[in-house]
């Protein structure tokens, strides 16, 4: 769904209308506090003018790279681009049409069109499969209440292994990663620029980041600050045409070396979560048939 | 081969098909910054967008004189996040804030990208110099989302992005992710006779370390 915001009524339906007839989902608010409102996981795209009546519409993109980060956001608006105020934003980055522009609703359009198509105001780098890795993970993802505690075992398993406080399976789906299971931590689920996982399943293999705070990607993050972890490793969850669909994780609180042994192990792991999720999935089609 | 590909004098680099961005790595005192600016120089009828983060546009434009890259006020421009005087700057030169401000520099690109493209231009080169002053300034997320963007809008309009770095000075893990967002990489180091450079994930072109002459006087 796209959000559409604008005080004047007449500049929003035209908006929403054009949105529409390109084929997009619209909801409109008049109002930024109307706007928030609508804030949710379903969240496609934001357009929004910069002067609206409750605040700005640079304001309003800021809430929702808070609420919902990685949503395009389109600032088509009246006010002339020296008259905004983006050095107070920015760290916002917006697409920016302003009314006046010739064809400038199409030109709405064409942006949208290719920003949530190729999903290009993420601030994380995408894997080069990902289409084809969300489909394979449509077709894989359980619910954990079904998995019953095999996840929680190997967890369990990991943990000891390894001698790590934290070992969790966790799947990265379009905006987030949610957890399996989890042993000595305990995540909810993460939006996909906070976690580590969505960096690892570029590498196509084991990654391992022996301090958290040697590395310019992770050092500032509060998340992994609050769960107090130093150290990561993890082994993709691969499916058998190459989509890594999620991650087998090991944690601790201190920097730590892992071996070429550590890390076939963590692989094995890996494989047998993937195997898991296999048989789950053959187990649903024949209850299905 | 469709001779649509944005392509280059005097550089030992195929051309590259539109849409294309390429991370640029290297030390400045190999010549990279010169060899940023040469793949700016376009034929007749193409555009140019500089984004400067650490020099004055004047010397910016000074130093596209001695690289061969012409400017003239309806083709080229200069986002200039360091300000100062833009006398005799022979482009539009347009003021952001600074290098932190990369929502300015984002608007500022897209406003004066749609006036080229009103104006006939439709193929523009743009170029950042650099990514290595924005990461001194802002976090990597952060340019992470701006380079993604700046990447998509090029790749949307047809344009020839070059995205200067120093991958001296950021560790790996940096230098891989902002690499990613880009179609290419072009390394550039100091060899034994002089500048070289080599090309990495650009379809046709040569994998090997090639010499390449700075023609800088």
């Amino acid at each position: 769904m796209l959000l559409c915001v604008d005080s004047d009524a007449a500049s929003r339906e035209a908006t929403a209308e054009t949105l529409r007839d390109a084929g997009f989902a619209v909801a409109e608010a008049a109002t930024a506090g109307a706007a928030r409102e609508r804030f949710d996981d379903d969240l496609e795209g934001l357009v929004t003018e910069q002067s609206l009546p409750d605040g700005t519409g640079l304001e309003l993109v800021a809430d929702v790279r808070e609420a919902v980060p990685d949503t395009p956001c389109v600032l088509f608006t009246d006010v002339p681009i020296a008259e905004i105020d983006t050095a107070a934003f920015g760290d916002l980055v917006v697409e920016y049409v302003p009314k006046d522009a010739p064809e400038a609703r199409s030109e709405v359009v064409d942006l949208l069109n290719h920003a949530v198509a190729f999903r290009s105001q993420t601030a994380y780098p995408l894997p080069e499969n990902e289409d084809a890795r969300l489909a394979a993970l449509e077709q894989y993802a359980a619910n954990p209440d079904d998995l019953g505690a095999s996840f929680d075992r190997l967890t369990e398993l990991a943990a000891e292994l390894f001698g790590v406080k934290a070992a969790a399976v966790g799947l990265i789906d379009t905006h987030e990663q949610r957890f399996l299971a989890c042993t000595g931590v305990s995540f909810e689920p993460m939006d996909r620029e906070d976690t580590i996982c969505t960096y690892a399943i570029l590498d196509g293999d084991v990654t391992v980041i022996e301090d958290v705070l040697d590395d310019r990607r992770f050092r500032d993050n509060e998340g992994l600050q609050a769960v107090d972890i130093r150290f990561y490793a993890s082994a993709p969850v691969e499916t058998p045409s190459g989509e890594a669909i999620g991650t087998f994780c090991v944690y601790d609180d201190e920097p730590r070396e892992f071996s070429a042994r550590d890390r076939e192990l963590l692989s094995l792991l890996g494989d047998e979560a993937m195997e898991q999720l296999t048989l789950r999935r053959r187990l649903r089609e024949v209850a299905d048939e | 081969m469709s001779d649509d590909r944005y392509a280059f004098e005097r550089i030992p680099l195929d051309a590259i098909r539109p849409g294309t961005t390429v991370l640029l790595a290297g030390p400045s005192h190999a010549g990279t910054r010169e060899l940023g600016l040469r793949l700016l120089a376009g034929r007749d009828g193409e555009g140019a967008i500089l984004v400067t983060t650490n020099r004055r546009s004047q010397r910016i434009a000074a130093d596209c004189e001695r690289a061969g890259l012409r400017l003239a006020a309806d083709n080229s421009a200069i986002l200039d996040c360091v300000g100062g005087e833009d006398a005799d700057v022979p482009a539009q030169v347009l003021p952001v804030s600074g290098p932190s401000d990369l929502t300015g520099i984002g608007m500022r690109y897209s406003d004066v990208h749609r006036k080229f493209a009103r104006s006939g231009i439709d193929r523009i080169r743009t170029g950042l110099f650099s990514l290595s002053t924005l990461l001194s300034f802002g976090d990597l997320k952060t340019v992470s989302r701006f380079v993604h963007t700046l990447v998509g809008r090029i790749d949307a309009l047809d344009g020839l992005g070059v995205l200067l770095i120093d991958p001296a000075i950021h560790d790996d893990a940096t230098i891989s992710t902002l690499s990613q967002f880009c179609a290419g990489r072009i390394d550039v180091r100091e060899g034994e006779d002089g500048p070289e450079l080599r090309a990495r994930g650009l379809p046709s072109q040569s994998r090997k370390w090639q010499a390449f002459d700075l023609g800088w006087e």
